[in-house]
């Protein structure tokens, strides 16, 4: 069986048109070692499931290709042949009614072919419906409208990095509504759920190193930033991957107070300029533009939440939060508690996800706003920190 | 040169003009009409008006899709335009065209009824579809909406969007105008069958109507429920999706594809009704395997509420669950299969005439296959791992709705023409558009099979640039095919208004729509006609005085009783 799988999936006109579709190829480099090759329908292949799902998508193509064709030039054939010009032509009556053996035979093929379809594809799919024993665990939060991967170390990053040559399983759950994670590369998808855990576990032994990765794809509509979930899934060798980790682990605490707010503070907006802009312009979130103005007591402090308080009626030794530091944390970890007027509930929560140090570069930043740019990025000086 | 025995309905006619357009007059005389026939056409224009906004908010999305990244309008109008899109075409469109729009206008004449068994009924859900349509044009003037058509929790009951609640509220009221629907119809196939018109004779057309309407009515009653809670936990705040609530977001996927799943047969059902008919009457051959044909239509009915959850292989729900479903969902593709061999054989050895009608169904043979052959790869559960939420199961359901749902729909529309207007169009037009339409078409949907499998998946606003090309193939191919949508409306207008007066049989039909006249007067048949087999064609020929085709009744052995069929008002 095996070897007629290899040979269909050789003949696909596949072979004929790999130069006309390299899409999600990892973007721009050499295919790493252990890869399948892009053909006509499907991208690079990385992971260890890739071969037998390519395989099983080439035999039912070769089935759809045999009954399409037998179907255009019969339906062809016939149009053609029987074809009556004039009106006044009287109808030919010899064509049979029906044919019970022929009608049989046409229900019994299709029968029997689906079933060896369905079995194919059910022993394709148990293969990685349980992951192994000895996986690798990677926790994964999807959010409105960003990824965080969480390794057992306590490294966190935003695009997901893995161990070649061993089992990977993601334990995924959403904050908030209904993600997908898919990565093409490795033919696998799993929904990310909110109130419940999921799994999805894969195998790639395909070293792709810490430059280009595979892309990573939300595929479940979660809204306005649905299409911007994509990030880079990279395989790391194992002296790598433990390097990378350890080093993760401790970006944070190893930038100097001074420093944090421009070093750190532009790789966490990253994940909030999806809905906050630094510009002032409109977005899913109210922008940051003047807003240390407004939660310290300066311009627009009398500005009213939904619930009919303003800044100042909130922040203030004594109320609410006694310093506005302590109201931008709340936001953070809290954000539904007071809604900025004009905007619905939707900001996720990031407690659990960005630690005290990582939020105290949010504030550092928002206290010196005008240093960044439109997009994040500081401009003060040209120093070569902030990568 | 009439014989005695033929029955020509220009003579028999009780004043040459009175038909039902002319019967009566007024716009009050159209709005409060309870005769099948002038439903039938409001719904047609009604639908075919939602088709073009549909259409419009389709051409928008394709064109921001030419470029990455933003090309007119930003994120949150796109997701707008592709959730409108889907409500429309799937709600107002598809679901209505054939059964509402065409089914009744033909329906009645079909069985040689005068009219459904609840003309009442049958106007009330032309109005209630009319509430429901403007619930959906209130919800735009709201906010709009960006859930998608599927409406998935949590998304839709925390967007910010203003328009859900009108819009949900009018799809549920456009569940209750299909299921008054389908109940008219189920009555009226077992109470109006005229004598002689036993099941196995009636048109194919009526066992797939018969078929939607049992899926009508019994799936559509879980779509209102659904929607019902999903008001009610926006509107109450009680937790029933929304795990935050304590609830259970797969639990309305569940809910949500036990209708939708058969939905799709709704949809695809009577248009292999259309297309039975279309193959037989201009092939002018008696069909192929009656029996498996109408079988298969139930066999469809009945396997469409066991497969759902073929939706939701990857949604977490366990691998038994998922191993059943697949296992189920292939089912489905033998009756499919099974109708396409059976039109085949229909075609061997007929008497083809190649003219606009058969275009299309030849036309939705093709992408009929297609659609079908790709749910295989989506039916299986390790490659549709790959494939699901992708530009390939966009393109798949396009090839099913659209290739083949809407171009039957749109064939039927032209091989009734004549009857429903009593108008003949540009033949030569016709067959023209038919091919640009089929040729953008294919541009449009078959790249996109190529970008789902790529990796691309649906509803994305930005995308990676290897993937331009497609999209900008794929958008080339939507103006081609809106291009010969507009040559359609151009040339079918042209014939309300200079078209050939249409005789009462222009394509030499058997059924008994074509022994009235076009257009049938008001009461269809002064009395009830008697029937005999609906596709033996062997007494059917030119009357070059009509410049039509009669049913020579007097050559059926089944009809003779001496007298002829006709009646004298
Ligand atoms: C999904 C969109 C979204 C994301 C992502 C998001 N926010 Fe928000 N945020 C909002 C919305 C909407 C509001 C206003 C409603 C509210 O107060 O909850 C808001 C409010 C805020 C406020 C209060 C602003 C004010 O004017 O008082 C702060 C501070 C804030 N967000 C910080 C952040 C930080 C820091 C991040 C990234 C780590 C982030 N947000 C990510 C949507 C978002
Ligand atoms: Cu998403
Ligand atoms: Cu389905």
């Amino acid at each position: 069986m095996m070897s007629i799988h290899h040979i269909l999936a050789h003949l696909a006109p596949a072979t004929l048109a790999q130069a006309a579709a390299p899409a999600a190829a990892p973007a721009g480099n050499p295919m790493p070692e252990g890869t399948i090759p892009p053909d006509f329908w499907m991208p690079v292949g990385a992971s260890t499931i890739a071969g037998s799902v390519d395989q099983m998508l080439a035999v039912i193509n070769w089935i759809c290709y045999f009954f399409f064709a037998l179907v255009v030039v019969l339906m062809a054939y016939f149009a053609w042949k029987y074809r009556v010009r004039s009106n006044s032509h009287r109808f030919r009556m010899d064509g049979p009614v029906h044919n019970t053996p022929l009608e049989l035979t046409w229900t019994i093929i299709p029968l029997l072919l689906c079933v060896v379809i369905f079995f194919m594809g059910f022993r394709g799919y148990l293969d990685f419906s349980q992951p192994p024993k000895n996986s690798y665990d990677i926790d994964v939060t999807a959010v409105k409208w960003a990824w965080t991967f969480k390794y057992p170390n306590g490294a966190q990053s935003d695009d997901l990095y893995v161990p070649a040559g061993r089992p990977v399983r993601l334990v995924m759950r959403s904050s908030d509504v209904l993600h997908s994670l898919f990565i093409p590369a490795f033919r696998v998808k799993r929904d990310v759920v909110p109130g419940r855990y999921t799994h999805l576990w894969f195998q790639s032994d395909a070293i792709t190193g810490a430059d280009h990765g595979y892309h990573l794809f939300c595929t479940e509509y979660c809204g306005t930033g649905h299409s911007n979930m994509n990030r880079r899934v990279y395989v790391l060798g194992e002296t790598e991957f433990n390097e990378w980790l350890e080093q993760q682990a401790r970006w944070i605490d190893e930038i100097d107070d001074e420093e944090l707010y421009f070093k750190a503070g532009p790789k966490i907006y990253a994940r909030c300029s999806q809905c906050h802009s630094i510009d002032g312009s409109m977005g899913t979130g109210p922008s940051w533009k003047g807003l240390w103005e407004k939660v310290s007591g300066g311009a627009g402090s009398d500005q009213k939440f939904a619930d009919g308080k303003s800044y100042r009626d909130l922040i203030g030794p004594g109320k609410e939060y006694a310093t506005p530091e302590d109201y931008i944390r709340d936001s953070i970890y809290n954000p539904g508690r007071h809604l900025v007027s004009g905007y619905g509930n939707v900001m996720p929560t990031f407690k659990g996800q960005l630690s005290d140090r990582a939020t105290d570069a949010v504030i550092g930043m928002l206290k010196r706003l005008d240093e960044f740019d439109s997009k994040g990025q500081w401009t003060k000086a040209a120093a070569p920190a902030a990568k | 040169m009439t014989t005695i025995g033929i029955r020509d309905p220009h003579t028999l006619a009780p004043a040459a003009e009175d038909n039902y357009i002319t019967h009566t007059k007024g716009f009050l005389s159209w709005i409060v009409t309870l005769d099948h026939k002038r439903i039938g056409v409001m719904y047609m224009v009604a639908v075919l008006l939602s088709f073009l906004l549909g259409g419009i908010f389709a051409l928008l999305l394709r064109t921001e899709l030419l470029t990455p990244g933003r090309t007119f309008v930003d994120a949150d109008t796109y997701n707008q335009f592709f959730t409108l899109h889907g409500a429309i075409m799937v709600f107002l469109v598809i679901i209505p065209s054939i059964p509402a729009a065409l089914g009744n206008f033909v329906l009645p004449i079909m069985l040689g009824a005068k009219d459904v068994a609840f003309p009442r009924l049958n106007l009330f859900s032309f109005y209630l579809w009319l509430l429901g349509a403007g619930c959906t044009l209130l919800s735009l003037a709201m906010g709009g909406f960006d859930t998608g058509w599927t409406f998935y929790t949590p998304y839709s009951t925390t967007t910010t969007t203003g328009g859900v609640i009108p819009v949900i509220v009018g799809v549920f009221i456009l569940g209750f105008s299909s299921i008054f629907t389908g109940m008219n119809f189920i009555v009226t196939i077992h109470a109006l069958r005229p004598k002689g018109m036993t099941w196995f004779r009636m048109p194919l057309f009526l066992w797939a109507l018969y078929s939607t309407a049992i899926i009508q009515v019994l799936a559509t009653p879980v779509l209102a429920i659904t929607l019902g809670l999903l008001v009610v936990e926006r509107v109450l705040n009680v937790g029933i999706f929304n795990p935050s609530m304590g609830g259970d977001p797969v639990l309305y996927q569940h809910f949500f594809w036990f209708y939708s799943h058969p939905a799709v047969y709704i949809m695809i059902v009577p248009a292999m009704g259309i297309v039975s008919e279309l193959i037989a009457v201009h092939a002018h051959r008696h069909i192929f395997g009656y029996r498996f044909i109408a079988f298969s239509s139930i066999a469809i009915a009945m396997f469409s509420f066991l497969v759902w959850g073929h939706h939701m292989f990857t949604s977490g729900q366990s691998a038994l669950m998922n191993t059943i479903f697949s296992a189920i969902s292939f089912s489905v593709a033998i009756p499919s299969a099974v109708k396409v061999f059976n039109w085949l054989a229909t075609l061997y050895k007929g008497s083809i005439s190649l003219n606009t009608p058969m275009l299309y169904a030849l036309s939705f043979l093709v992408l009929f296959t297609i659609g079908g052959l790709t749910g295989l790869h989506l039916a299986t559960l390790s490659t549709d791992v790959h494939l699901h939420d992708t530009y390939f199961v966009v393109a798949h359901f396009h090839y099913v709705m659209m290739g083949s749902a809407l171009i039957a729909m749109i064939g039927g529309l032209h091989h009734w023409w004549p009857k429903m207007t009593g108008r003949m169009y540009n033949e030569k037009l016709g067959m023209i558009a038919c091919t640009i339409v089929f040729i953008g078409f294919n541009l449009t949907f078959f790249t996109q099979f190529m970008l789902g499998s790529h990796g691309m998946p649906r509803r994305y606003y930005d995308y990676q640039p290897e993937f331009q090309i497609y999209h900008v193939i794929s958008t080339i191919g939507s103006y081609i095919m809106a291009f010969g949508f507009l040559m359609t409306a151009g040339y079918l207008i042209q014939s309300l208004i200079s078209g050939a007066k249409a005789p009462a049989n222009p394509w030499g039909g058997r059924s008994l729509e074509w022994q009235c006249a076009s257009p049938p007067p008001h009461d269809n048949f002064k009395e009830q006609p008697r029937v005999g087999d609906c596709y033996d064609f062997s007494i059917v020929r030119w009357d070059e005085s009509q410049k039509g085709y009669v049913v020579d009744r007097s050559l059926d052995p089944e009809l003779d009783e001496g007298a002829p069929q006709t009646a004298k008002a």
